[in-house]
């Protein structure tokens, strides 16, 4: 038998390599699929927890009110357990402390009547947080004991308290249960925080002062300036009380493994309650917090999302060479039926038959293991050195693995099976009519595999919504499913359009076309070769547009997720004039954006899910706004219908301009006002100065610097009008007030509306005959503002005279999300209340948006921001609510790099976030996957076709002679059989196309998941590449065709009359 | 009767192989054949009838001789030449009838006249009548796996004569046949000639049909022996 087989091997050779081949094709494709979803996913993890943000991996350690005597034992410990966390990674580790307040001498900050403190700070790596303006850093001081500690201030607690360098300044006893003695400091510096490194976690958000602090001790607010920073062993050198302290570890996973990762997260998770251990009473409050398991968390789902889809791929994959396996294996067992029956004959049993074809499979499918497996290693390297996987640092060498060998040999093994069973079973005879029973079978399994195709999308469906990121065997099953069944119901439907074309030609008068069209038609259809060309076509179309729809999806949520092409949120309180230094950085359209949480009316949203409000210019929201909208609406609209009809036009005043206050009061109670100013830049943004509390004794007061740079104007005033604090309280009666603001320098505007005066919510009534009136004079220009108080009643801060350059604003028109529409069961023309900050804004839905830029998913609110603004402030509300700048259609290159040297804030662009979304390390593997189901597809394809043709032109060689003796040419006869071939090739690559199409739409919405494996938003939209999917189906005819010519060219020449001479 | 023969063999020599193991299928064969006669060609399998009959179809070529098919030389005829020779001139009954498996009878009929770029009209009106004269007119629509061996046959004789050949070529016709259908389907052939006019040269062992033909050809290892007395040249 084994003689006999090796005989049959060296005559059969070219059927065997081609069994061969597709065998080793195969399990090389799905040995490269293991390896995407094993090594290179576990690489992915351990490059994406590299690449992550260093916030997005750090552990912060908070500890409040530490005793004095523990300070330093409590740093050191702290620190020794964030380290020992993190192990084995290195870490470094940043403190940042400060003491408890402390009172400061009067005289330093004037007196105001109020109290006055401070509070001494300390950090590591101080001069990479602040600029030194003057002096030297501070040093610990050298003698310990009672010596003077060296400090240096920020520039406004320097300039308010007037100390300078070489300042000696006592500061007095800890304001504290067990407090601290009073301490000297001397100023050997001024410094100017640098932004976004840490100083919003100042008690004074780095400001330098608040003269409305509330220290939490008393009811009254304070005067707090500060903070006095000196170096941190000064601090923590047991002769101050620390009132919060935190520590944070940032470890370095540039060279992480997979597994210490997961055993740091698993630490990290613990540590806190080890924190609260070691440290016990020596502190209030301790506090342990981490984003890493979080981090890790959403990398392994990530992980588990594109293994999903890569499993799905290379189930595919394994069908499709399953489906070319059993092409090959019946045309071989259709050119060897004559032999098979001739073994039977001479008294092969059929156990002996079947000995024989599994030692040939064995034979083959050990040949085809150790074809796979290198060439599925090599195939995997060269994947991973090419984009996206290289961009992705993901490239690798070549490399084996257990479970990739394990994988190959599985593979074969199958296939060899497979060929096994298609070898045992008996060849049918080559007629046109069918035997019933199998025509039975095929037809149950056609409607078992639709059955089974419509539950899989069904289910698929059913959990689109949900956010599991598992490997679900629904998500791996279901395109395979689709397409197998997809294909096996087209091919009931190509011998119905044949029929009709054989119609169509019947009465034709030449032989060619007739001919061929009725070959094609009556022919008993090879179910194998139809079903490898179309599942591969539609394997292959679908591959495609499945990328391109799957790219698209990730710019869709990249658009909606960061709302503008390139979004600053802002780390520190934004300056007047920074927008102009935005716009210079980036070359596009800046407008200031907000983007917060409100409530709307009472309702506050669902757990963990609170209504947002996205307001920006919407007069320019063309160029800032991305994200998809429904029907042809652009957000040009939307943005018109919000937009106020005219710009606010306030009063121009120079650079530094000195302004003025002076004020009367009638009555015999003091008063005092503390005014607030409202300036605007050019590109809208709104910022507020306030002025400490000015008395309306008929003298001239100087406010701050409230315009420190050109081009700015003010826009509103507010006037919180109170009794001196000095002077005790208010009695009963009212008070003629009269107050006169100076801007010298200033520019009155030309045409603009006249300013209007109210009186601010919640007790407008407080304020009565109010009035205000602008006017030029030889300096400059002149506000004056008058109004009525009434000195009764309870409400303090209803007494809020605020004078606008803008009308009193109707309910702004805002553009709500669907869902929000939905959850509030509202409509277009409502009226809503939303609260923005605790001023009530009253809205009216003017627009209705499928979702809000930058809020994907939420129950949000689009607004404009003036408009917003306006509200606020007739609200007597001068905040203006901006988080960040929004950026459209930037111009430079290197706009990201030019804002991160602004140090404003952290950016986020359009393209970038795509970027992270489609060739993120944790992503990249879905593409590659379909990268190579593309051309492997293709090449069994191709493959499958010629092996199909070139068995059945050998079977009809006799029928080509005949043809022949009719007195057929040569090219006759080519055109019969090339036109027989290419119709049905045709019919195939086309039904494959369209089966293709069809899936992408409805496989891939529900197969998309987000990188958190939840539904994307906005929801995905079917992509079908018309130029890529042209150009495949283009390769594809033309590949087959051509592979079709040669073969027919070469069978034709040979079918001859040697072939009636042997048959004839 | 005309004294030029339709089919004039001279000199034929057909070798398969080179060198010693070189297989000669045809050696100096001549012989002419008049037209409107039945011609039975007689040998032993393997002594050369089919080659002959191939030879002088344009199926293949012979390595040196003439043959000359109603004054038409066709061994000088190029690919085309040879196939436009069997198109109009010749006529080809297999043994195996060499029917296309998935076209009816009809259309198995109709191929010739296809061929021919006869109008449809006209072409079905030929079918009709060939399929009548072979006695099939009501099996037009079956295919051959439809039909018995005999009415395949019938068919394959009807396709050969559909193009109007002068000279019907048929290598053992009944050779697969029942004596009963080989009968009728030699009766068929002796109809034709008589009817139609048509010469055939049909290669057979069958006594009958020597006896049907005007003239038996005798072949051996690829030389004709001596006509016997009686067998007159056609």
């Amino acid at each position: 038998m084994l003689r006999l087989l090796g005989r049959r091997a060296r005559a059969q050779w070219p059927l065997l390599g081609a069994l061969l081949a597709v065998v080793a094709l195969g399990a090389t494709l799905l040995g490269t699929c293991a390896l995407l979803v094993t090594s290179t996913a576990d690489r992915a993890y351990e490059v994406a927890a590299a690449r992550a943000a260093p916030d997005d991996v750090r552990v912060t350690a908070y500890t409040v009110t530490v005793p004095s005597a523990h300070a330093r034992s409590v740093a050191a410990d702290t620190r020794e357990l964030l380290t020992s966390t993190l192990a084995p990674f290195p870490t470094t580790t940043a403190t940042r402390a400060s003491s408890a307040l402390r009172t400061l001498p009067e005289e330093l900050a004037g007196r105001t009547g109020m109290p006055t403190e401070t509070y001494l700070s300390a950090m590591d790596d101080l001069p990479t947080r602040a600029a030194l303006v003057d002096g030297r850093w501070p040093r610990a001081a050298a003698g310990g004991g009672d010596a003077p500690l060296e400090a240096v201030l920020l520039e406004p607690t320097a300039r308010l308290l007037r100390l300078t360098l070489g300042s000696r300044v006592r500061l007095g006893a800890e304001l504290h249960s067990d407090p601290a003695p009073a301490v000297e400091v001397t100023v050997v510096g001024v410094v100017r925080p640098l932004p976004g490194t840490g100083w919003d976690r100042d008690p004074l958000g780095g400001a330098g002062y608040d003269l409305a602090f509330s220290d939490g001790r008393q009811p009254q607010l304070v005067h707090a300036y500060g903070p006095v920073v000196v170096d941190l062993a000064d601090l923590l050198s047991g002769r101050h009380t620390v009132d919060r302290m935190e520590l944070t570890a940032q470890p370095d996973l540039s060279a992480a493994g997979r597994a210490d990762l997961e055993a740091v997260a698993g630490s990290v998770q613990g540590a806190d309650r080890r924190l609260a251990g070691i440290l016990g009473d020596r502190v209030r409050i301790e506090n342990l917090d981490s984003p890493l398991p979080q981090t890790l968390r959403t990398a392994r789902d990530q992980q588990r999302v594109t293994a999903a889809t890569v499993l799905a791929v290379a189930l595919l994959g394994g069908v499709l060479t399953a489906t070319a396996l059993a092409l090959a294996s019946r045309l071989t067992a259709g050119v060897r039926a004559d032999e098979t029956g001739l073994l039977a004959a001479l008294g092969f049993s059929r156990n002996r038959l079947a000995a024989g074809a599994a030692v040939e499979a064995g034979t083959l499918a050990l040949l085809a293991a150790a074809l796979a497996v290198p060439a599925s290693s090599l195939l995997h390297a060269g994947l991973t050195r090419i984009p996206p996987l290289s961009a992705a640092g993901l490239a690798g060498p070549p490399a084996v693995t257990t479970t990739q060998v394990l994988v190959v040999i599985g593979a074969v093994l199958v296939l060899a099976v497979v060929l096994v069973l298609l070898a045992a079973r008996p060849v049918a005879p080559a007629t046109d009519r069918r035997d019933p029973r199998a025509l039975l079978a095929r037809s149950g399994a056609d409607v078992l595999l639709v059955a089974f195709a419509g539950v899989g999308l069904w289910q698929l469906h059913a959990q689109a919504s949900g956010a599991d990121a598992r490997v679900d065997v629904v998500r791996v099953l279901a395109p395979t499913l689709l397409l197998v069944a997809g294909v096996a119901l087209v091919l009931r439907m190509v011998p119905l359009a044949l029929h009709g074309a054989e119609r169509l030609v019947r009465r034709a008068r030449g032989l060619a076309l007739p001919l061929a069209v009725f070959e094609a038609a009556r022919r008993p259809r090879a179910v194998a070769a139809g079903l490898l060309v179309g599942l591969a076509c539609s394997a292959a179309t679908f591959g495609i547009a499945f990328g391109a729809t799957w790219e698209r999806s990730q710019h869709d949520q990249a658009g909606l997720s960061v709302g503008t092409d390139l979004a600053i949120v802002l780390t520190t309180p934004p300056v007047a004039g920074q927008g102009v230094t935005v716009g210079a950085a980036t070359g596009g359209t800046v407008s200031p954006a907000a983007g917060r949480g409100i409530a709307i009316g009472q309702w506050l949203g669902t757990a963990g899910d609170a209504p947002r409000l996205v307001a920006l210019d919407t007069s320019r929201a063309e160029a800032l706004l991305r994200g998809r909208l429904d029907g042809d609406r652009s957000w040009a609209e939307v943005g018109g219908a919000l937009a106020p009809s005219s710009r606010v036009v306030g009063v121009a005043v120079p650079a530094r301009s000195a302004l003025t206050l002076s004020g009367t009061a009638t009555g015999e109670t003091p008063l005092v006002v503390t005014p607030r100013v409202l300036v605007q830049d050019a590109t809208g943004l709104r910022t507020t100065c306030t002025a400490p509390p000015v008395p309306l004794d008929g003298a001239v007061h100087r406010l701050p610097e409230c315009v420190p740079a050109e081009g700015l104007e003010i826009v509103a005033v507010s006037l919180p009008i109170a009794a001196d604090p000095a002077a005790g309280p208010p009695g009963p009666g009212r008070s003629e007030v009269a107050v006169t603001l100076d801007a010298p320098g200033a520019v009155l505007p030309a045409g603009a509306p006249p300013w209007t005066a109210t009186s601010a919510p919640p007790a407008p009534g407080q304020l009565t005959g109010s009035a205000v009136a602008l006017a030029g004079t030889a300096s400059g220009a002149r506000l004056n503002m008058t109004t009525t108080v009434q000195l009764a009643g309870p409400e303090a801060a209803a007494r809020n005279l605020v004078a606008t350059a803008f009308p009193v604003p109707e309910a702004v028109p805002v553009a709500v999300s669907a869902r929000l529409l939905d959850e509030l069961g509202t409509r277009r023309g409502a009226n809503l209340s939303i609260s923005v900050g605790a001023t009530a804004v009253p809205v009216v839905v003017a627009e209705v948006v499928p979702e809000v830029p930058s809020a994907p998913g939420s129950v949000a609110v689009l607004a404009d921001l003036d408009a917003i603004s306006r509200a606020l402030v007739v609200a007597g509300n001068l905040e203006y609510p901006v988080d960040g700048w929004w950026v459209g259609r930037p111009a430079r290159s290197d706009a990201v790099a030019r804002v991160a040297a602004l140090h404003v804030g952290t950016t986020t662009t359009r393209a970038g976030e795509a970027e992270r979304l489609r060739g993120g390390p944790l992503r990249a593997g879905l593409p590659a996957a379909l990268r190579l189901l593309v051309p492997a597809a293709v090449l069994l394809l191709v493959a499958g076709t010629v092996l199909h043709v070139l068995v059945d032109l050998r079977a009809r060689a006799v029928e080509v002679a005949r043809l022949r003796g009719l007195g057929m040419t040569r090219r006759e006869v080519r055109q019969v059989l090339f036109g027989q071939y290419a119709g049905l090739l045709l019919s195939l690559v086309l039904a494959g196309t369209a089966v293709g199409a069809l899936a992408t739409g409805v496989v891939a919405p529900p197969l998309i998941r987000s990188d958190l494996g939840a539904a994307p938003v906005p929801p995905v939209v079917p992509h079908w590449p018309w130029a890529a999917e042209a150009a495949l189906c283009a390769l594809l005819v033309a590949g087959c065709l051509l592979a079709v010519a040669v073969v027919v060219t070469v069978r034709t020449r040979r079918a001859d009359a040697g072939y009636l001479r042997v048959s004839g | 009767m005309s004294t030029v023969p339709l089919l004039s063999v001279r000199g034929v020599e057909r070798r398969f192989g080179v060198g010693p193991t070189a297989v000669h299928a045809l050696r100096d064969v001549s012989f002419d054949v008049q037209g409107g006669t039945m011609v039975a060609l007689v040998g032993r399998s393997g002594s050369g009838k089919t080659t002959l009959l191939n030879v002088v179809g344009g199926l293949d070529r012979p390595d040196a001789g003439t043959v000359v098919v109603d004054g038409t030389d066709v061994t000088a005829l190029d690919e085309d030449g040879l196939s436009r020779l069997r198109r109009a001139t010749v006529g080809y009954v297999f043994q195996t009838f060499g029917l296309i498996p998935v076209l009816s009878a009809a259309e198995n009929v109709g191929a010739p006249l296809r061929l021919a770029r006869t109008p449809a009209a006209e072409r079905e009106r030929r079918v009709e009548l060939l399929l009548e004269l072979v006695g099939l007119a009501d099996h037009a629509q079956q295919r051959p796996a439809e039909l018995s061996g005999g009415q395949q046959q019938r068919v394959a004789i009807a396709r050969a004569l559909a193009a109007s050949p002068r000279l019907l070529i048929a290598d053992e016709p009944t050779g697969q046949l029942d004596a009963e259908t080989g009968l009728s389907v030699m009766s068929l052939l002796r109809g034709v000639v008589e009817s139609e006019g048509v010469t055939v040269l049909v290669a057979t062992h069958d006594p009958v049909m020597m006896a049907l033909a005007e003239r038996v050809i005798r072949i051996q290892d690829g030389r004709l022996d001596a006509e016997p007395a009686g067998s007159a040249p056609g």
